[in-house]
C-alpha cells in the first residue's frame, strides 16, 4: 500500500518535486544542529548575533548567506527556521485537522440542532478574515510563538470541519452504511470503519496543502511582530527585519538581495512543495486509482 | 404456512421542515396490508416513488412507523429493545439495487463478509471464518481466491453477488431484495435472479423481491403485491395476477410492457393515458389516471378485498373488474 503511494508519487514529475522540496527540507529540519551547531543548545532557535552593527552584510565565507539587520546570521536562521517551520504547520494542521474533524463530523452525524448549531459557530469564525482573526486573537494572547500558534489553529479549523461535514453527509446515506446498519452495526463502528474511512481524504489532501499555507500565515504574523520575536530562526521575522533594506542602498535596489531572497526563498520552495505533494495526494488517494 | 413477515394497516409518513420551515408530514404508506409467507418470494411492484423501498426500509428497522403493525417472526418491531432487534437482525437481511454504492470501497471482500460476524460475535475461530468465508463465496458463484480484493476489481454482476453473500453471512430467515437486478444489464440480469432462485429454495428463504419489472417479477415470484401511491391495490398468485389483473393500474402497468413479437406489439391497443387533477383527492388513489373512474363506484373507500379467485385481492371499488385482454396478453 505505501509502496504503491510512493510509486505513484515519484511517477509524476509535479509531485516528485514537491516530494523532493519536502523531503530536502525535512532533512534540512532533521539534520540542523550538524548543520548549523547551535552556540546555546537550550535555545537553539536563537540566531547567534556577531555585532549589533545595523547594516546587513553579503555573502562571505563566514556566513554563507550572509547577515541581515543586526548581524543575525542568515545560514543559521534558514537552516533552524526550517525546523520551526514544520513544527510550525505540523502542529497547527495537526490540531486544526481534529478540531474540524470532531466537529465536522459530529454536526453531519448527528444532524438537526446540534448541525445547525456547530455550523453557525463554524459559519461566525468564516465570516472574519482569517488573517485578521489570527492577528486578534495573536494579539491579544501576547506576542509568543506558542500563541500565535494557537491563533492559527483557531482559524484553521473551519475549513476541515465544513469539509468533513460536506463528505460525511454524502456517505452516511450511501448503501453500504444503510447495509451495515441493517447488519446491526451501531453508531461508533459506522462512523469510524464506514463513514470516516470514505470520507476523510478530501481533508487529507487539504491539510498536506495547508501546511505550506499555514506556514505562509504564521511568517505573515511574524512579519508583524504577532509571533515570533526578533533574533528567533523564523522566516517571517528573518523576512521582518529585511524590511528596511528591501529597497536597497540609494543607488543600487539589489544592494541587500539576499535579506529578502534567502528567507522569502525558503518559504516560497517550502510552500511550493507542499502544495505539488498536496496535488499528487490528492490523485492518490482517490480510491477510483487505487 | 405461517407468515414470517405480518404487515397490517402500516403509515408511515416522513415530517420536513425544520427552525425556520413548517413542519410538514409526507405521507408515504397509507395502511399497508401484506405478508411474507414461509418460504415463498413475495414480488412488490410499482412505480418509482410508490413507497416499495421505505416499505423494505421500515421491515428492516431502518425507518420508524407511525402507526399500524409490523411483525417479524411474531415480534412487533416497536416493541423490541436494542438487544433483541439486534438479534431479530440476523434473520433479516437486505440486498441493495446498485451494487456499485452498496459495497464499502475501501474493504476487501474478506472484511465486507465478515462484518456481520464481527458485529454479532460470531464464527471468531480463524479457521472456522476462513471456511464459512469460502463457503459463502462458493454459494455465489465467486472465486473463493478473490477474496483479498477490492470491491472495484469486480464486475457489477460479480459485485452483486458479494453483496447477496453478506446478506446470507448470517443464515436469515428473510431476504429483502431491493431492485437487486434492476442496475444490471440485461445479460447479468439473468444470473443474478438465478442464483437468487436457486439460493432461496436451497436455503429456504423468505424473499421479498421489490420490482418494477413484471418480467422480473414473473420469473422469480410465488406471489406478487402491485402498489401505488404507497397503497397496496392489488396482490395475489403470480400467475393469476399476470393473466387476469384485477386492478386498473395493474393492467395499464402489464400493458406497458413491450411485447417480444412485434406484430403483436403492433396491434396491442395501449391503456388510454390521463391524468385529471381534479380527481387528484378521490377516495381511490388511482382516480385521477383511472380511465374506468365512474363517480358513482369509485367514490368511497376502497380496501383490498379477496376476488373470485382464491388468494388474490383487489383494491378496486368496481369488482369484479372486467378486464381487455388484448392491451396486455402476455
Amino acid at each position: 500500500m505505501n509502496n504503491r503511494i510512493f510509486k505513484r508519487i515519484v511517477k509524476n514529475k509535479a509531485s516528485l518535486t514537491g516530494f523532493v522540496l519536502v523531503a530536502c527540507f525535512a532533512l534540512v529540519a532533521l539534520l540542523a544542529p550538524v548543520l548549523a551547531p547551535a552556540d546555546n543548545p537550550r535555545d537553539p532557535y536563537q540566531i547567534p548575533q556577531h555585532s549589533y552593527e545595523m547594516t546587513p552584510q553579503p555573502p562571505s565565507a563566514q556566513h554563507w548567506f550572509g547577515t541581515t539587520e543586526q548581524q543575525y546570521d542568515l545560514y543559521y536562521g534558514v537552516i533552524w527556521g526550517t525546523r520551526l517551520a514544520f513544527k510550525v504547520g505540523i502542529t497547527v494542521t495537526f490540531f486544526a485537522f481534529l478540531i474540524g474533524l470532531f466537529l465536522g463530523s459530529a454536526a453531519a452525524y448527528f444532524g438537526g440542532k446540534t448541525d445547525e448549531l456547530i455550523m453557525r459557530f463554524t459559519d461566525v469564525i468564516f465570516a472574519i478574515p482569517s488573517l485578521v482573526l489570527a492577528m486578534v486573537i495573536a494579539a491579544m494572547l501576547g506576542p509568543d510563538l506558542n500563541n500565535m500558534m494557537i491563533a492559527l489553529t483557531a482559524v484553521a479549523w473551519p475549513s476541515y470541519a465544513r469539509l468533513v461535514r460536506g463528505d460525511v453527509l454524502s456517505v452516511k446515506n450511501r448503501d453500504f452504511v444503510i447495509a451495515s446498519k441493517a447488519l446491526g452495526a451501531r453508531g461508533p463502528r459506522l462512523l469510524l470503519k464506514h463513514i470516516l474511512p470514505n470520507s476523510i481524504y478530501p481533508s487529507v489532501v487539504v491539510a498536506s496543502l495547508d501546511i505550506g499555507y499555514i506556514v505562509l500565515t504564521a511568517a505573515s504574523l511574524s512579519f508583524l511582530g504577532l509571533g515570533a520575536q526578533a533574533g528567533t530562526a523564523d522566516w517571517g521575522q528573518l523576512i521582518a527585519m529585511a524590511r528596511n533594506w528591501v529597497l536597497g542602498d540609494g543607488t543600487n535596489t539589489f544592494a541587500y538581495w539576499y535579506t529578502v531572497v534567502v528567507p522569502g526563498g525558503a518559504i516560497f520552495l517550502f510552500v511550493l512543495g507542499w502544495n505539488l505533494l498536496g496535488d499528487g495526494f490528492r490523485d492518490i488517494l482517490d480510491p477510483r486509482q487505487g | 404456512m405461517s407468515a414470517l413477515v405480518e404487515i397490517k394497516n402500516l403509515t408511515k409518513s416522513y415530517r420536513k421542515g425544520g427552525w425556520f420551515a413548517k413542519a410538514q408530514d409526507k405521507t408515504i404508506l397509507r395502511k399497508v396490508t401484506i405478508s411474507l409467507r414461509e418460504h415463498e418470494i413475495l414480488g412488490l411492484v410499482g412505480e418509482s416513488g410508490c413507497g416499495k423501498t421505505t416499505l423494505a426500509k421500515v421491515i428492516l428497522g431502518l425507518e420508524p412507523y407511525q402507526s399500524g403493525s409490523v411483525q417479524v417472526l411474531k415480534q412487533e418491531l416497536n416493541k423490541l429493545n436494542k438487544a433483541q432487534f439486534q438479534y431479530l437482525r440476523r434473520d433479516m437481511q437486505v440486498v441493495f439495487q446498485d451494487p456499485y454504492s452498496s459495497l464499502d470501497p475501501r474493504m476487501t471482500v474478506k472484511q465486507i463478509l465478515s462484518e456481520p460476524w464481527d458485529i454479532h460475535g460470531l464464527h471468531k475461530d480463524k479457521t472456522i471464518r476462513e471456511e464459512k468465508l469460502k463457503e459463502l463465496m462458493q454459494a455465489v458463484g465467486l472465486d473463493p481466491a478473490h477474496l483479498h480484493r477490492y470491491p472495484h476489481e469486480f464486475s457489477g454482476g460479480q459485485r452483486q453477488r458479494i453483496a447477496i453473500a453478506r446478506a446470507l453471512a448470517l443464515a436469515p430467515k428473510i431476504l429483502v431484495a431491493d431492485e437487486p437486478v434492476s442496475a444490471l444489464d440485461v445479460s447479468v440480469q439473468a444470473q443474478i435472479l438465478n442464483l437468487l432462485k436457486e439460493i432461496s429454495r436451497q436455503r429456504g428463504l423468505s424473499v421479498l423481491f421489490i420490482s418494477h419489472d413484471f418480467g422480473v417479477a414473473r420469473f422469480l415470484c410465488d406471489r406478487i403485491a402491485v402498489m401505488y401511491q404507497g397503497k397496496i391495490v392489488e396482490c395475489g398468485p403470480a400467475e393469476k395476477l399476470l393473466k387476469n389483473p384485477q386492478h386498473p393500474y395493474t393492467e395499464a402497468l402489464l400493458s406497458a410492457v413491450p411485447l417480444p413479437d412485434p406484430n403483436l406489439q403492433k396491434n396491442r391497443e395501449p391503456v388510454p393515458t390521463k391524468y385529471d387533477l381534479s380527481l387528484a383527492e378521490s377516495l381511490c388513489p388511482y382516480a385521477a389516471r383511472c380511465h374506468y373512474y365512474n363517480v358513482q363506484v369509485c367514490e368511497q373507500p376502497s380496501a383490498l378485498t379477496e376476488t373470485k379467485e382464491k388468494g388474490h385481492q383487489c383494491a378496486c371499488t368496481r369488482l369484479p373488474f372486467q378486464n381487455d385482454k388484448s392491451r396486455y396478453a402476455v
